[in-house]
């Protein structure tokens, strides 16, 4: 059996301890039942310890531990698609679609969160990517290192993320809490 | 009202879903990694045991039958399996060290190619060449070597199962599948465009 190499792991540590809470969120935007969740986020923690013997610091830790977590996340996906013939929305329907309802979100934080999960399930793996960096905070350029996008359209879809999430959400308030 | 407010809002709403970061201790990676290899291991097995148990049958007829259609059905067979077997090696899932390395659009088209390709154009009709003689060949020998079974009717009915259900039916689908590939490809180049 392979061992444990030191360095390899501290930077697996490093990057749970710092993204964890990030790659939880993401496997619930890739996958709504909690079993196969489970095994999703197991999967993709793995695949990152793996990959940490090829890291070579070309790109950000952040950077690797994104692209790898939404590449594994998106084979998921491709293997759920081929067994149950999902389809799936780009930004582009998501926007031209009319919501079913108008969510008051600071009436309930739990429905709108559950809403906005239900949202994100729903896309096309690459837009669902882009809508968690951008919900994660991310800026454009990082965004485009990640996805191969360029810098302009990244802004594009995040011009069409902001239109989908303020039709189907509503702030509450001026200052949105 | 902007749509800033929103957004930072269904931020905070994502970035507030609470879980739990805990990383896997050195053990569990461990308990992981076996549990993968074992999973590829009888993943790998079953395919595999498949494919050589048909081997096997084959090889066995090569011996046990003395007609001569039956032995090149048999040698026709044993290779159209070893192919197949050799196919599914070389299509297997690209492995994930490297996808920390890959932009998503690379790793994904990538991964609609590689699922496109298997189900089209020569990879899809060398299988159904390197499969199909032999089985038929096979069962018209055997219809040749026991005339007196009368299996004539019945080895050419079933020849043409067989060939109805591969490439009428196999084919079709395997083509329908690669345009559903091609046509997510197409849109991924569109999205892409923006």
């Amino acid at each position: 059996m392979q061992e444990i190499k030191a360095s390899q792991y501290e930077l697996y540590q490093q990057a749970a301890r710092e993204y964890g809470a990030a790659l939880g969120r993401l496997a619930y935007a890739y996958e709504a039942d909690s079993d196969r969740r489970r095994d999703l986020l197991q999967e993709i923690h793995f695949a990152l310890w793996r990959s940490f013997s090829n890291f070579n610091g070309r790109c950000s830790l952040r950077t690797w531990v994104y692209r790898l977590a939404h590449n594994v996340a998106t084979s998921h996906v491709i293997r759920q698609r081929r067994r149950n013939a999902m389809t799936f929305l780009t930004l582009e329907e998501a926007e031209a679609e009319a919501p079913h309802e108008y969510v008051e979100a600071s009436a309930d934080q739990e429905r709108a969160r559950a809403r906005l999960l239900a949202l994100i399930q729903r896309l096309e793996p690459l837009d669902r990517q882009l809508m968690l960096a951008y919900l994660d905070g991310m800026e454009a350029e990082e965004i485009s290192e990640i996805t191969g996008l360029t810098a302009a359209n990244v802004w594009t879809k995040i011009h069409r993320i902001k239109n989908v999430l303020s039709r189907r959400f509503h702030a509450g308030g001026q200052n949105g809490k | 009202m902007g749509s800033e407010p929103v957004t930072n809002y269904v931020k905070d709403l994502w970035q507030e879903l609470s879980m739990d970061p805990v990383p896997f201790t050195p053990e569990q990676l461990r308990r992981e990694e076996e549990k993968l290899r074992s999973r590829v291991r009888r993943r790998s097995l079953v395919g595999r045991g498949i494919g050589w148990l048909v081997v096997a049958a084959f090889t066995l007829y090569l011996f046990v039958f003395p007609n001569l259609l039956q032995r090149i059905g048999s040698l026709l067979s044993i290779a159209g399996v070893v192919y197949c077997l050799i196919q599914l090696r070389l299509q297997r899932p690209r492995p994930m060290p490297d996808a920390g390395e890959t932009e998503s659009i690379r790793f994904y088209r990538a991964e609609l190619e590689r699922l496109r390709d298997f189900h089209r154009g020569g990879w899809l009709w060398s299988r159904v060449i390197v499969l199909l003689p032999g089985p038929i060949i096979f069962m018209a020998g055997f219809a040749r070597a026991y005339p007196n079974l009368g299996l004539g009717t019945f080895v050419w009915v079933n020849a043409l199962v067989v060939f109805v259900g591969a490439v009428a039916v196999g084919v079709p689908l395997n083509l329908k599948l690669a345009r559903q590939y091609q046509r997510r490809i197409d849109a991924l180049d569109a999205w892409q465009r923006g």
